[in-house]
């Protein structure tokens, strides 16, 4: 079902993009213009699109109904996965307002505890790892590198 | 010559020469190492420090860290799963199975010793060939240069896996995501949607992060027992055996030779480079194989392929650099300012005029690696750590890592909110059994393919001619055979497997 619905999506965003392709100007000195190659990519993946869904209901239509609890148990047995990836884009949205240093630091050190690191030792190697990585790594891009990380309301 | 030779070597064979190549080599391994940091950003920021070195000095410093870099994106490419450099993407497929089964050591030393192979064999080509070479690469035209990716794209049926279809797609969706992004032509803005997020276009960089890095550290952490009870990237106790391994790569001469040779050419031809010769080396590798099946399973047969491949385009792209004076990647480019700075001019009368350095440049290869090769093998136990390290440090580390990559090139935050969305996408993708290696490979010919088509029919819109040119239509009909020799062993393959089961 998750290939009916992705390709089905992918499809109707393709046409979409297909269409708009159509309006990018050409040049007098080529006879191909700016939207002829992404329209050619774009009309074989519409073709791969249908083809998939198509393979995929026969399949679908063969096999035996999930429980009615599957979709909610497969999200529970990923929820450390969820809660890494809300982590991540936290610190993909901090940054440009907290700057790298605070921003990687705090998700370094959430990231561990909620991975597994509960008692006094761990924490304590969780807290030394997110200072090297987020201090540490800002210092060693911008002396040695001379690439300067992003910085933000707290630096 | 031998007076050259000899000038060469006495610059070469010094001190602070030897010291600052040590350095760079380390440097470019560890570099190269960091997933997104590749190999061209590590000799850009070597530029500036060689700009008071020697000549010779500074591009020997400069070649270090080119040769270092290579065998460096082995390390993570075999240890995370995740590809340093856009050079070990190949790699991945098979040292990271090896050292998932507890059998990282091993994994490593193959590719060290594959990449020393590769890069030695490189050298003794470059000295040889250079310039019948780079004469051959200098006369394809845009129609040879559009076959020539219409052959690599075959390679996608090679890294489709299970589902050729499903390949296919993924394939087409990597030439989709190069089309983002001012058109290579005329420069107009496509599908950017008049936002700051797009109008640069998908960087390569970022996608190569977000789609393997990104969704493969995400992988990590989906079952909670096993990261709650501490567990390691690669469970199991670690062997690191180089002799025993060395006479196991030794045992595939032919996959070495062929595809250290296969890097060479594809480093020769210009805007071609590491990144395309590892997945065609291994491609090469696997449908030479009398064990095709294995591949993608952790065979050291498409290590050997991969690594000796990418190392060898080291020497191929010097090779129309020293003959011509045409860089054939962004790094020879680089090389090329760096003897410019120092006023020599580069072309075909370089090795006429500067012989000295042409010869100190073929030994600072062979130097390098071999420094590559005693750095690695002494403290690869130190890289092996890495395997011992609980997930629960490794992946919010790495993601960090990660950012950086997506970041440091052109410090760009819009690249930071795209590396978020292409990993996620990656991620579902992975999770839906789509094969991620074509998405990237269509990323890289992308935009060579698009602007050698639209240049060729500039030139002549006259279609025939790709079936005309004799080394296009060599090409287009490689490329038709290719494709019906993967689709005859993907068919057999699944005969074979229905009937087992």
């Amino acid at each position: 079902m998750a290939h009916i619905v992705f390709n089905g999506l992918l499809a109707a965003l393709f046409i979409f993009l297909f269409v708009r392709a159509g309006s990018y100007p050409s040049s007098m000195w080529e006879p191909l213009g700016s939207g002829t190659f992404p329209r050619l990519v774009l009309g074989m993946l519409v073709l791969f699109n249908v083809m998939i869904v198509v393979q995929e209901t026969r399949h679908f239509l063969r096999a035996s109904p999930l429980p009615a609890k599957a979709c909610r148990a497969w999200i529970w047995r990923h929820r450390l996965m969820f809660g890494v990836l809300l982590l991540f884009a936290l610190l993909v949205f901090a940054v440009p307002t907290l700057g790298f240093r605070w921003s990687s630091l705090v998700f370094l050190f959430v990231t561990q505890v909620l991975l597994g690191a509960r008692h006094w030792k761990s924490l304590l190697i969780a807290g030394v790892i997110a200072v090297a990585f987020s201090f540490g790594v800002e210092i060693v891009f911008r002396e040695v590198f001379l690439i300067s990380l992003p910085r933000g309301l707290l630096d | 010559m031998m007076e050259s030779i000899l000038a060469g070597a006495d610059q070469i064979f010094s001190v602070p020469t030897l010291l600052t190549m040590l350095l760079g080599t380390i440097a470019g391994i560890i570099a190269a190492a960091i997933p997104g940091f590749t190999i061209t950003m590590a000799i850009i920021l070597t530029l500036p420090l060689t700009f008071g070195m020697p000549p010779l000095q500074g591009v020997a410093t400069m070649l270090a860290v080119y040769v270092g870099g290579y065998t460096g994106g082995l390390v993570s490419a075999a240890l995370l799963g995740i590809p340093g450099t856009p050079s070990s993407v190949a790699t991945t497929f098979d040292a990271f199975p090896m050292a998932r089964r507890g059998e990282p050591g091993r994994a490593l030393a193959i590719g060290i010793w594959a990449s020393f192979c590769g890069a030695l064999i490189s050298t003794v080509v470059l000295i040889i060939a250079a310039p019948p070479l780079a004469l051959i690469a200098v006369k394809l035209g845009p129609w040879e240069y559009f076959s020539l990716i219409v052959f690599a794209m075959t390679i996608v049926a090679s890294v489709a896996g299970k589902s050729m279809l499903r390949g296919l797609m993924a394939g087409m969706l990597g030439l989709l995501i190069a089309t983002v992004g001012p058109d290579p032509i005329m420069g107009v803005p496509r599908f950017t949607f008049d936002t700051y997020l797009l109008e640069a276009g998908l960087p390569f960089l970022v996608v190569l992060i977000g789609i393997f890095a990104v969704s493969q550290l995400l992988s990590e952490v989906e079952d909670v027992d096993q990261v709650k009870q501490g567990e390691a990237l690669i469970t199991g106790k670690i062997v690191f055996r180089p002799l025993k391994v060395l006479r196991e790569i030794l045992a595939y001469p032919i996959n070495l030779i062929r595809s250290s040779l296969i890097g060479v050419l594809v480093g020769a031809v210009p805007g071609a480079g590491g990144s395309i010769a590892n997945l065609v080396c291994y491609d090469y590798a696997k449908r030479g194989s009398r064990t095709p099946e294995k591949f993608g399973t952790g065979t050291p047969e498409g290590i050997v392929a991969s690594e000796s491949g990418n190392s060898a385009t080291s020497g191929g792209g010097l090779i129309p650099m020293i003959a011509l004076g045409i860089p054939g990647s962004a790094v020879d480019a680089i090389l090329m300012a760096s003897l410019m700075v120092h006023g020599i001019g580069v072309g075909p009368r370089l090795i006429v005029d500067h012989a000295d350095l042409v010869y100190g440049m073929f030994m600072a290869m062979a130097i390098a690696a071999m420094m590559v090769l005693v750095i690695c093998l002494s403290s690869m136990r130190l890289f092996l750590g890495v395997t011992k390290v609980p997930k629960s440090v490794i992946v919010p580390v790495v993601l960090v890592l990660c950012l950086i990559g997506a970041f440091a090139l052109t410090q760009r935050i819009a690249d930071l909110y795209l590396l978020l969305g292409i990993g996620i996408f990656g991620y579902i993708l992975s999770k839906l059994n789509y094969p991620l290696a074509p998405v990237v490979l269509g990323a890289i010919l992308g935009p060579i393919g698009e602007s050698n088509l639209r240049r060729a029919l500039m030139t002549n819109e006259d279609w025939t001619l790709f079936f005309t040119r004799p080394i296009s239509l060599v090409l287009l009909v490689l490329a038709v055979l290719s494709i019906a020799f993967s689709v005859r062993s993907h068919y057999r393959q699944r005969h074979v497997t229905r009937s087992s089961g």
